[in-house]
This record gives structure tokens, sequence and C-alpha cells, in this order.
């Protein structure tokens, strides 16, 4: 079976696209480092290296134009050469092109080689023009190159959209308006093919002239009315003036919002990022309104110009308009709903608008490339060996700590007319095409805390890559090296757990961390409300060791209070405090708590290396460890284990020691004994931990597996949608957990199940009735009689009318009027004051 | 060569970030009575968990091969260059360790030594 040429390419005075024809459908590939279809069709040389498109377009047009070859399609097929500044000579029209095609090749991601593609021209090409764009072709290593009339490729793309259209005897014109030039054709089938009859056109028309024109007529005047200034279109064109930032700031706005009006009738330019001030320093309203008809009013000169190169067509063929079918739109600028509509006012004929105007011309000849043969015989010119192989050793940090890091590389073979380019995996370097020299270097930008990736290649110069061994470049940044600092534990920040009266861990670094790190914030909330010049407080407290032990068997690090007496009003109960932590490589560690609240932030830096022991606290602690090996002996005395019991009675004895030595210690001691006495109590502690872990998982296990019957049988019975898929997702990690060594794991999910069983029982009325009837009991205790004597008869009147949505409200404002003992009968006495 | 696979971005969280980046640089030409900052803070690093964040470029430095930005170069000298407006962020997908960029930065860029306009 033969093969189909299949890849087209639109190489367009002002930007160029490659697309591939396949089973039917046409892919046009997309720029690999720019997120679009086009490439701008501009070629930059910067000291040693090449750049095409993007690059090339921005940051040298303008500035440093002597070393930038642009439209040059305009002089394809003359004897003109482009002298480039720092190219060392001049490049003709072709080189330049074949610049702009070989970069196209790196545009097709699935990695074919590309040999023979449809190369489209503008109708205007003759004979010279047009051989030229071939050799381009040639020069950038197709075998084979076929041209195509633009305006035909336009029609084709049209005829296989609308395949039920019969255009059989009918003839049309082609108006393509793209981003700097303008063309018009009148296209008509002649004995069963296309053919381009006539074409106008102007080379210095296109949708950027529009942007400017948006500027100077409508932007500058409306900001010039809004405040003082003096000449301001001056000082914004000027490369010196005052507001020259302001000119490219304006032009690309004006982009947005004529592709905004194209949809919109008015459209909003927002320069508050800005804060634009006058000469006299006063700050200019920055909101500017476009409406769709003033933008109308500036194009206008420019579209009735369009208007009337189509009548010329007309005239110079006898044609009147209704002789044409349609005008088929191509190009950015058919976008624009006055374009069109001025054409039909004027010309009194139906424009056509089914395609897509930017990619429309590489489509059709994508269509065109899949009917057209690859040549195999002596026509078809041969590609040139790439046969030879390249020795390259290269050496470069692999880890480092700098920003930046220079890739070196010895070459060994024959090296003449090649070239490398070296691109970043994550879009953000391109070293551009560089003349390949016995040794290279090159400077890669790297991202911090990052695992840098480079494709590294070498190509001939048709852009075929030559086989070296080295593709990649890799580069850790900053964490992944070896000689930074790790972490030799957890570091955990210590909550209030309140359902288990007890403290909690939350691990913020992990253990083998490297620093400096700076960990996710972390939001608390307060536990209990801290009355503004009371002496209450809450506890940032940081803790050093393993984070699924307790806050009492590791180290502890850092202690941030904040006392009622530092705060500017109530903090209340529930209230978010953000917290900020970054711990240095020399390890210093700053703790920033933000107060939702009352807008206060606190910030404190400790040297982890000066361990912090507060008197009260351990004192404090001491006591809770007491109070807390007691009732685990009591409670393994009752259990009849004798082993456990007799060991804990045994750190009963040197926790009571502790406590009289705590007792002894002045709050202000300076000695280290209170760092002795410290490590004592998170000895006892470590060891209660590990006599009593096995009970705390056995009992989180035993809560889990009952807690699951229980949940499973109610969301089975009454569950909806929702709960039964939240149940399924909990059980299903099961595994994941119920072999862990870490009761507080488990006791999470316990949590989980526990809010799916109230979320069931809010809806249930026998639950609903169940608890009114309990707040009923409790009514001689609530806080506003008034109050309860009106929600408890309203509740009872709901549940005769089995209004059970409002009874489950009033009952919870029923709750809120019991005393806080009532709702909470064990009052916690609370830690770290958050949770 | 094969190359990377282009990673669909919804457009609609290219435009939230772009307008949360916005909201920022407002702020602080502005300043933020309410601290507002916290809240765009809170977004960022929710937006952080879905593998999506943006990156300020304001006063990088700006050389030709950088493809995460598309420039315009304010004033004559081309050497040198640091970024000196941003109309919208680089946008990356991934995570700290490993990212790709999903948005060009729009910036004007300006040598350092002609010093700030306006």
């Amino acid at each position: 079976m033969s093969k189909m040429v299949n890849f087209a390419i639109d190489l367009g005075t002002t930007n160029s696209l490659i697309a591939k024809f396949e089973k039917g459908q046409v892919e046009v590939f997309k720029n690999p480092n720019g997120f679009r279809e086009t490439l701008p069709s501009v070629v930059g040389f910067r000291n040693d290296r090449i750049l095409v498109g993007e690059p090339a377009r921005n940051y040298m047009i303008n500035k440093d134009p002597k070393s930038v070859g642009s439209r040059f399609k305009r002089k394809m097929g003359t004897t003109e050469t482009i002298k480039l500044h720092s190219a060392g000579g001049s490049k003709t029209p072709v080189e330049l092109s074949a610049f702009v095609l070989k970069e196209l090749k790196n545009f097709v991601h699935s990695g074919e080689v590309v040999d023979a593609v449809v190369i489209t021209i503008p109708a205007s090409f003759d004979t010279a023009q047009s051989n030229a764009t071939r050799e381009a072709g040639l020069a950038a290593g197709f075998r084979q190159v076929i041209l195509l009339q633009e305006p035909i490729a336009a029609s084709l793309a049209y005829a296989n959209k609308e395949k039920s259209v019969d255009l059989r005897n009918s003839q049309w014109m082609v108006y393509d308006l793209g981003g700097g030039t303008f063309d018009v054709a009148l296209v008509k089938i002649t004995e069963g093919e296309l053919t381009v009859v006539d074409h106008e056109g102007d080379n210095y028309l296109g949708g950027t002239d529009f942007d400017a024109l948006v500027v100077e007529r409508i932007l500058v005047p409306e900001i010039d009315r809004r405040g003082k200034f003096t000449d301001l279109l001056k000082q914004m064109k000027s490369e010196k003036g005052k507001y020259n930032k302001l000119w490219y700031r304006l032009v690309n706005a004006a982009e947005t919002v004529k592709i905004e009006l194209s949809t919109n009738t008015s459209a909003e330019i927002d320069l508050g990022m800005l804060g634009l001030q006058d000469e006299d320093g006063n700050q200019v309203d920055s909101l500017l309104t476009l409406t769709r008809s003033e933008f109308e009013d500036v194009i206008k000169d420019s579209v009735d110009g369009t208007v009337e190169m189509m009548r010329t067509i007309l005239t110079r063929n006898s044609l009147r308009p209704d002789d044409l079918a349609f005008v088929l739109m191509v190009g950015g600028g058919s976008y624009i709903p006055f374009v069109r509509k001025r054409i039909e006012e004027l010309m009194g004929i139906s424009v056509n608008t089914s395609i897509d105007p930017t990619n429309a011309i590489v489509v059709g000849a994508a269509y065109f490339a899949g009917t057209k043969e690859i040549q195999t015989g002596d026509d078809a010119k041969k590609a040139p060996t790439t046969g030879r192989s390249l020795k390259v050793r290269a050496v470069y940090n692999r880890n480092t700590q700098e920003t930046e890091e220079t890739f070196n590389a010895k070459i060994e073979g024959d090296i003449a007319g090649l070239y490398y380019r070296i691109v970043s995996e994550d879009g953000a370097f391109d070293s551009g095409l560089k003349a390949l020299a016995g040794r290279i270097a090159e400077d890669l930008p790297l991202r911090e805390g990052a695992f840098n990736l480079f494709q590294f290649r070498i190509v001939d110069s048709q852009n075929n890559p030559i086989s070296t061994g080295v593709d990649s470049i890799q580069i850790a940044q900053g964490r992944y090296s070896v000689v930074g600092q790790m972490l030799p534990e957890d570091i955990c920040l210590v909550t209030d757990d309140l359902a288990n009266k007890d403290t909690r861990l939350r691990k913020i670094l992990a253990k083998n961390g490297v620093l400096p790190a700076k960990p996710p914030k972390v939001t608390v909330e307060v536990a209990q409300t801290i009355v503004k010049g009371s002496d209450d407080e809450i506890r940032i407290i940081l803790v050093e060791g393993p984070s699924e032990k307790h806050s009492s068997t590791n180290k502890p690090m850092f202690i941030l209070r904040i006392s009622g007496k530092q705060i500017n009003r109530d903090l209340l109960k529930g209230t978010e405090i953000d917290l900020d932590f970054a711990m240095s490589e020399s390890r210093d560690l700053t703790v920033s708590a933000y107060l939702n609240g009352t807008g206060q932030e606190f910030s404190q830096v400790a040297q982890v290396t000066n361990r912090h022991v507060d008197t009260p606290l351990l004192t404090s602690e001491v006591v809770q460890l007491e109070a807390r090996i007691q009732s685990e002996a009591d409670e393994a005395t009752s259990n009849a284990n004798h082993d456990v019991a007799e060991k804990l009675g045994l750190l009963l004895r040197q926790v009571r020691g502790l406590i009289s030595e705590c007792g002894a210690l002045a709050s202000d001691d300076v000695t280290d004994d209170r760092f002795k006495l410290e490590d004592k109590k998170r000895r006892v502690a470590q060891e209660v931990f590990e006599l009593t872990s096995s009970k705390r998982l056995d009992a989180a296990k035993g809560a889990y597996t009952e807690a699951k019957q229980e949940v499973s049988s109610l969301v089975q019975e009454n569950g909806n949608d929702r709960e039964k898929h939240q149940l399924r997702e909990l059980l299903a990690l099961e595994q994941t957990f119920i072999n862990s060594t870490n009761p507080e794991r488990i006791e999470t999910v316990i949590r989980d199940l526990e809010r799916i069983r109230w979320q069931i029982l809010m809806r249930l009325p026998d639950f609903l009735i169940g608890m009114f009837n309990h707040l009923l009991e409790r009514r001689a205790t609530m806080n506003d009689q008034v109050q309860a004597k009106q929600l408890l008869e309203s509740g009872k009147r709901l549940i005769a009318n089995e209004a059970w949505d409002d009874l489950r409200q009033v009952s919870g404002r029923l709750w809120e009027l019991l005393p806080d003992q009532e709702r909470e009968s064990d009052y916690l006495r609370l830690y770290t004051g958050i949770v | 060569m094969a190359q990377r696979p282009a990673i669909d971005v919804q457009k609609w969280a290219l435009t939230l970030l772009n307008n949360l980046y916005e909201i920022e640089r407002k702020l602080s030409v502005h300043g933020d009575p309410g601290n507002a900052g916290r809240n765009i803070e809170k977004i960022k690093d929710a937006m952080m968990g879905e593998g999506l964040f943006y990156e300020d470029p304001l006063g990088q430095p700006f050389k030709e091969t950088r493809t995460d930005l598309e420039a315009t170069i304010s004033g004559n000298n081309t050497d040198d260059l640091v970024v000196v407006e941003v109309i919208k962020p680089i946008i990356r997908a991934g995570q700290a360790q490993f990212s790709r960029v999903v948005q060009k930065g729009i910036v004007l860029v300006q040598a350092k030594v002609e010093g700030g306009a306006e």
C-alpha cells in the first residue's frame, strides 16, 4: 500500500502551523513550549544562539531588529538577503523559512520523522516565490515538498467540514485577515478543480494594528481625561518616556478586550494592579470601559479598505456580489463581528464562518496531504545520512544548592554542521539552537527544591537527531542534596483531645526531612473562650519525637503562649488560629500564630539547640502523669493484669518523687535541674506509654468493631446513597488502619463513623423525639426559663405535626440553653487550649 | 523524539488563579486593612493541594532562554533584564518537587540600569 504525505504546514507571514491527517481526522499540533498551535514566523540570532518563534518575537523584534528576521515570507523568491547583526552576515529568506519549518517538526509529539509535507503559499506567489518555498522545505530536511495555495486550502477545510454543500459551478471569496497581513482571493471550481482566479492584499494590515488603534484613539484619551498628564501618548510611545511601560500594558489589554468584544457588547480593562498615578501623584481611576461600538468606530476605515479590495476583484472579473456563493472567513481578524457585518452590509453577500479561522489553512492542507502519495522514485531528493555517531562526555553537578548550574560536555567525533539544544521538561527553559563545538557549556536555571529535568539533543542542519547516548540532564536542587541537614525526629504540634481528655500529636515536620523546611500552614481552633484581660491562655507547643507516641514521651522544644492579657478582644471558642512554621538549616524554628478572631499575629523564634523547659508546665505535666499512672494501675489490677500493675506501681513511686522535686524547684530556677527533671519525666512517660499502648490499641480496635457494626446496620436501614458511599469508602481502607500500631489512626476512623451515625440519627423521628424528651426532663436546669418554655411548647406542637426539620432546630436551641456542665458533664482541664 | 504530553488544565482553574493573583497584587498596591491576604493564602493552599499553583515572576531576571514567560521589553537596553510588571503569573501543575508550566507568565521586562519608569 502506498504511503500518503499526511503532514501539512501553513508557513505564514506572521504565524505558522503544522497538522497531520490520520484516519479521516486532522490533528493540529501544539507548540510544546507555548500551549498554542501557532509558531510566530520569526527567527532571531543572539550571541551564539538561534531562537525561533515566541522568544525571538517577544524578546528581540522591537529591541534588536538587526538580529531578527521576520516577515521574510514576503521576500521569498527575491535576491534580497536579510542582514543580521548577530548571525555574522546575511541570511536568505529561504534559510530563515527553513529554520521555521525545522522548528515546526518539533511540534510533532508522536516523534514521527516527517519526510514529506504539503506547504501552503499565498495566492500571490509567482513561480520564483513558489520554488523558493519548496527549496526552504528541502533545506529543512523534507524529502518531498508539495505546494498548495492558501485560499484553496481554506476552501478544502470548508468542503471537508460541510460535506453536504455542493460547490460545483460556484465561486466564492476567501477573506484572510491575519495578525499582520490581509489577503483576499476569488476561488472558483473550473472543470472540477479548485482554482484561484484573482487576489488582492495588504502586507501591513492585521489584528495587531487594531490593538494599537484602540490604545491610541480610545484608551489614552480616556486616561488623559482622568488625571493631569502632559503629552501622554508621546510619553507612552517614547522609549525613555515616563509612561513607556503603560503603552505595552495597554496594547496587551487592548488585545484581550478585542477578543472579549467579539462576544460581549462591552468590556472592561482593569489596571488596578498598577496603581496608576498622574503627574501630580494622584491616583487615576483605573477601570476603563470599552464598548463594542467604540471599537467598531476605530477599525471602521481599515475594514472598509478591505471591502474596497474585494470590490476591485469583482470589477476586474466583471462580477457582481451576488455572483459569489459566500465569503469564507479565515484568520484571527474574522472573529470580529463587525468585520463580518461590514462585509455583509457593503457587499450584500453572506459571510461564512463555519471553519476555525486560525487553523483553517493548515487543516485544509492536511486533508489535501492525506490524498497525496509519497514519491519513492528518483524525484524524491535523498535525505542526507545521519548515521554518524558522536561521543559525548557530560560533566555537571547532579545535586546542588545553587539556583543555576553549568552543564559542561566534551564532544568527540565529526561535529561539523551540527547543533545542540537543551529544553527543560517543565517548559520553562529553551537554550535555542546552538552550533556544536568540541566543548560546550550552558547555564541551566534550576527551580528551588525541585527535581530539574532537561532534554539534551544534538541535531544536524535539517533537525534530524544524532544519537549520542546522553539525552537527558537531571539535577536535584536543594532538598535532595545529601549535604543538607536532616531532621532526626518528627516535629509535632500538641493539641487537646477533648473526647479522650488527653492530648494528641499532629506531625508538622517529618523525620529525615531536609532543612531548611517550610511545612504547609496548619489551622487549629480555640478549644475554650479566652476572655480579654484574663490569665487564661493558649499554648502552641511543639515536641520532638515519634508522632504516633504521646506528647509526654517526646522532647519539648518550643512553646508560644498567648494569654488573655495579650489579646485585644475575647477569643471565642471555635475561632481559627493559623499557624505557620519554618525551620532554618541551623534549626532556628519560627512559629507564627495568627488569631482570626482578633486579627493579631504572634511570632516567636526558638533555637532548637536551646531546649525550653517551663517549670510550672513541667509541674502540671508530672501531676497529670501521676493521675494517669494511678488510673492505669487501678485498671490493670482490676483486670488481674498483675505484671503490668506491678510495673506501673514502680513508675508511680518514681513520679511521686518527681512531684516533690518539682515542688522544690523555683519558677525562675536558673540551674539545669529542670532539664534533668524533664528528662526523668519523659522516661517515665515513655515507659507508661509502652506498657499501656497495647491496651489502647486493643481498646481502639474494640471500639472500632462496635462502631462499625452499629453504623453499618444504621446505614443499611436508614442511610442515603451518599452515606452508603461514605461508609464503603471508609471500610475499604480498613486494612490500612486496623493493622496499624497507632491507636489514633483507628480513633480517627471511629470519629468518621460517628459522624455518619449522627448524620442519620438527626433525620430519624424516633431519635429526634427521644432527644426532645431528654431535653424536656432537663428543663429545670436551663439558663433562660422563659425561652425554654416557649421552645418546649413549640417542640410539642412540631412533634404533633411531624415537622421533624423544625424540631431538630428547636432541640438545637434548647441544647444551647443547658448549662456547660450539663453539656459536658466531666469538663476537661485544657492542656494547650487548642484543638 | 517523543515529547511530553500536554497537560489539560480546566480553564476555570486558570481564571481563578489569575484573578487570585490580581487580587493579591491589588492588595499589595492599595493596602489590605481587612487582612484578606490570609484568605488568599488559604485558597492558594487549597489549589496547591489540587496540584496547581502560581509563581510571581516579579523582580526575577529575564533571559531569552526563559520559555515560561511571554515578555515585552520596555526601554532600549536589552542586557541584564528583570521583570518589572506582571500581567499574568506563571501557572504550574504538579508538586513542589516537579511541576510543569501550564500557563506562561505575561510580563513586562526592563534593564536593571534604566531604573523604574513611572
